[in-house]
């Protein structure tokens, strides 16, 4: 198997052993094999730009490893993130769809491998296997309910303190599997910088640094690196009042 | 109860572009009707057991949690409501009122389900549709700029 950037390349995807946890790529085994010509599989380092906000639709990748942060600009110019996408994701989905620019700019967070298929392979594979539909379609919808959450969120956290705890409680739901639990802390890797936090929630990175310090203070958690201990997450829930 | 047109049907965004023999299947099961205003087409937290076509007249989209109201914008003739239930089961994320009195028409989410068994090439519609239900919130989030709590302070409707 070939490695690049520490990453195991699968290139095919029938031998894929993450196939059946992921939202896409759980397809029956003829759709697997067209996905096996028509896919070209790619391994990009960290903060590689796989598209850009406007630029018109080429194609879908699908998210092998390795996480991406998609980002968009305010009317006022700033950096919006507006999701981080997972493994199993298919980004540029709604672009390639809807034959419409790219909605955001999808930039890689770590090595990762991502499997790319031209817009029109991608919409021939869309039409001729009903389960590529059904897996867009919850995808999609998937997409949609993280959106109207991020609406509730923005408009309704009252304080910056709150939107953090509601990160890092987020964050909480998917711990490392080291050390989990143990006195009751939870840990999670954390690998936004502090200015990208600020993105995500809609502040600066001074803010952030300084509500993360009131959080270590008042020993709600601890960081070492890009491993965050949550030491009390009764109080975090606190905090959240939405 | 009445069917709708063929030129109204061509408005709404489901019809765009599917075949003409299963735009026919989905309009034999319409129930086409007229609202009030202020009527409720979809509550949030609520499962929908119909797919809302709007015909004619303006709804108001909005969010709600823990009482407040966010708005989301308003849509016009060519909207679909109900898209996600008839495809996960889940309970709606917005609420759809009327703003005036609209024509709407509805089909039974399971009477979709069943044309979309028999026809599946119909799943790239509903990618389109919802694809267009996310550019509309993805573009919501861009234009507040997470400015905390202001969704809800301004009440920012805009076109949808």
């Amino acid at each position: 198997m070939a490695v690049a950037y520490n990453l195991q390349i699968v290139e095919n995807c029938l031998k894929c052993t993450h196939r059946e946890q992921r939202l896409f790529c759980d397809l029956p085994h003829e759709a697997l094999l067209e996905l096996q010509k028509i896919k070209a599989t790619s391994v990009y380092p960290k903060g590689t730009l796989l598209c850009l906000e406007g630029q018109p639709p080429r194609g879908i990748y699908v998210l092998c490893t390795g996480r991406a942060k998609l980002s968009t600009t305010s009317a006022e110019g700033k950096s919006i993130i507006l999701r981080i996408a997972e493994p199993g994701e298919v980004l540029g989905l709604t672009a390639a769809v809807s034959n419409t620019p790219y909605e955001a700019t999808i930039e890689t967070m770590e090595s990762s491998q991502a499997n790319f298929i031209s817009q029109e392979d991608f919409v021939t594979f869309l039409r001729e296997f009903p389960e590529v539909g059904m897996k867009v379609a919850r995808q999609l919808t998937h997409n949609c309910k993280c959106a109207y959450s991020e609406i509730r969120s923005l408009g309704l956290s009252n304080s910056v303190p709150e939107k953090i705890a509601k990160l890092l409680l987020h964050w909480a739901e998917h711990p490392l599997e080291l050390g989990r639990r143990m006195n009751g802390e939870i840990p999670i890797r954390v690998t936004l910088t502090q200015e990208e936090i600020a993105q995500f929630v809609g502040t600066s990175r001074e803010t952030v640094s300084r509500v993360l310090g009131d959080f270590k203070r008042r020993g709600y958690l601890r960081i070492k690196g890009a491993t965050w201990n949550i030491l009390n997450k009764p109080a975090l829930e606190n905090m959240v009042t939405t | 109860m009445t069917a709708t047109t063929t030129q109204e049907s061509l408005l709404n965004e489901l019809y765009d572009g599917i075949p003409l023999e299963v735009r026919l299947e989905l309009e034999k099961r319409e129930r086409t009707r007229k609202t009030r205003q202020g009527e409720t087409l979809l509550q949030h937290g609520l499962t929908p057991d119909k797919l809302t076509l709007l015909n004619s007249g303006r709804v108001e989209i909005s969010v709600n949690s823990s009482g407040h109201e966010v708005v989301l914008g308003t849509a016009g003739p060519g909207k679909t409501f109900g898209m996600r239930r008839a495809i996960t089961g889940e309970p709606a994320e917005i609420t759809v009122t009327c703003l005036e009195e609209c024509e709407i028409s509805e089909i039974a989410v399971a009477e979709f389900q069943a044309v979309l068994r028999d026809n599946p090439q119909l799943y790239f519609v509903v990618a389109k549709v919802l694809s267009a239900d996310l550019k509309i919130v993805d573009e919501l989030l861009r234009s507040c700029s997470r400015r905390v709590s202001s969704a809800v302070r301004a009440k920012n409707v805009r076109e949808v």
